[in-house]
């Protein structure tokens, strides 16, 4: 007895649905190098669209078992691999960041609800799942990057552009790294845009699958210029659970719905405290408030962190609590919220933008 | 001539004309209570009817050049669809 054809696999696999997509996986094209031995043995290769994907296990599984009922299968070997695809159908590649695949703001509303925390764990939780990971600090002000992620360097030149630098196999750049020490930058609005242009612009990122942007709060300079410059995939926000806190993020989130920017969805930060002395959980700024301003809002609810000691002070010894410590809450909460923003970025993917013919 | 297909699969055309005399800029339309240039003025002479240029604003807006120089309108994708068919 013979082993299926490569169309009866296809038409067995296509009965797996990506649930953020909506659609099956043959026609997205996850299903590729298809072979079947003559003693019945299936392989192929399952392309997800981010490394980070949150139901890769689940699929693996279901392929397994989809391929392993067809009759004359001896073994099944599924290849798990992820390629990230370019944010938008565009006919051509943007010139602003061309080798970048995935731009993903994180915003506020208000300032101090640790909003470059969550960039740089969310981050690092991406390269960690193997995408290839850029960090872009666009607070000029306020740079808090290169100290949580311990780069203290200055940006070498090459062919008369600046290099990131390399943080915990990342690249990473911020305006702390160009103006270090304690003097303070005092611009104007309009040189903020500049400043930010110039990071995008005059920096070599070359390819990445994700550029992480770390905006300033509020709804200024900064998140103006950045959503007119560079089509960005969409943006997070983050909020503490209050609220005058959520209350404030939702402006935010409405102002990048007025510039066509797409919210990913709200995170909540600093959601539960666990006592160490006494292991109760207190909810010290309330709890839940995120989640609800999402259902208000129709967009979807990426996660809550807790406020454990152990974020802060990683974050000030620069390395980002999910490297530093993968066990505890704080870091499996990042990484969670992490694939779920690949998965909401992976949509975007697929999005047709409108397309624009001038003769 | 500007052609647009939608998200949604449906088109849009917009001449160079159409595109000048809707100019959204503050030049154009006038501000804290000062005339805009199109009221004030009956015709447009060809070379600021031409589009010499489109480029994308984001993802939000068009900036059109015409062949005049004038450069200052950010067209909005909703108000190319909504407000100028």
């Amino acid at each position: 007895m013979s082993g299926p054809s490569s169309q009866q696999v296809l038409d067995a696999l296509a009965t797996i649905k990506d649930p953020d997509l909506g659609r099956d996986v043959v026609s997205l094209g996850m299903i590729k190098e298809i072979e079947v031995s003559p003693q019945g043995r299936v392989s192929f290769t399952f392309e997800l669209t981010t490394p980070a994907c949150p139901v890769r296990d689940r699929f693996k599984s279901q392929a397994e078992d989809a391929i392993g009922e067809l009759p004359g299968v001896t073994g099944v070997d599924v290849r798990m691999t992820a390629n990230v695809r370019p944010a938008f159908l565009r006919p051509k590649p943007s010139e602003i960041l061309p080798g970048v695949k995935q731009t993903i703001a994180i915003a506020s509303g208000k300032g101090g609800v640790g909003k470059s925390t969550v960039a740089v764990n969310l981050a690092a939780a991406l390269r960690k799942s193997g995408a290839s990971v850029g960090l872009l600090d666009a607070d000029i002000y306020g740079p808090s990057v290169p100290v949580m992620t311990g780069s203290h360097s200055v940006p070498q030149q090459a062919n008369g552009r600046l290099l990131p630098i390399e943080a915990h196999g990342m690249k990473v750049m911020s305006f702390g790294h160009i103006n270090p020490g304690s003097e303070p930058t005092i611009y104007r609005g309009p040189m903020v845009g500049k400043a930010i242009e110039a990071m995008m612009v005059q920096v070599d990122w070359g390819v990445l699958d994700y550029l992480v942007i770390d905006l300033p709060p509020g709804t200024g300079d900064a998140s103006l210029t950045l959503a007119q410059a560079v089509p960005l995939t969409g943006v997070a926000i983050v909020c503490t659970p209050q609220d005058v806190a959520t209350d404030i993020a939702v402006k935010a989130l409405q102002m990048f719905r007025k510039l066509n920017v797409t919210p990913l969805g709200l995170i909540e930060n600093m959601s539960w405290y666990v006592c160490p002395s006494c292991g109760h959980r207190h909810e010290i700024f309330s709890h839940g408030g995120a989640e609800s301003a999402a259902r208000r809002l129709g967009v979807p609810f990426l996660g809550a962190v807790p406020l454990e000691e152990g974020i802060r002070e990683d974050a000030d010894s620069g390395t980002p609590v999910v490297i530093s410590r993968p066990e505890s809450a704080g870091a499996k909460a990042f990484v969670e919220i992490a694939s779920q923003v690949a998965a909401r970025t992976s949509i975007q993917s697929f999005r047709q933008l409108p397309v624009i013919n001038v003769h | 001539m500007v052609e647009i297909t939608w998200e949604d699969g449906a088109h849009s055309s917009y001449t160079g004309e159409q595109l000048r005399w809707a100019c959204p800029c503050a030049e154009c339309r006038g501000e804290a209570g000062a005339t805009g240039r199109l009221a004030r003025v009956k015709t447009l002479n060809d070379d600021e009817l031409k589009i010499r240029d489109v480029t994308l604003v984001g993802q939000y807006a068009l900036q059109i050049a015409f062949e005049s120089g004038h450069a200052t309108g950010i067209y909005t994708f909703s108000y190319l669809r909504r407000r100028l068919m």
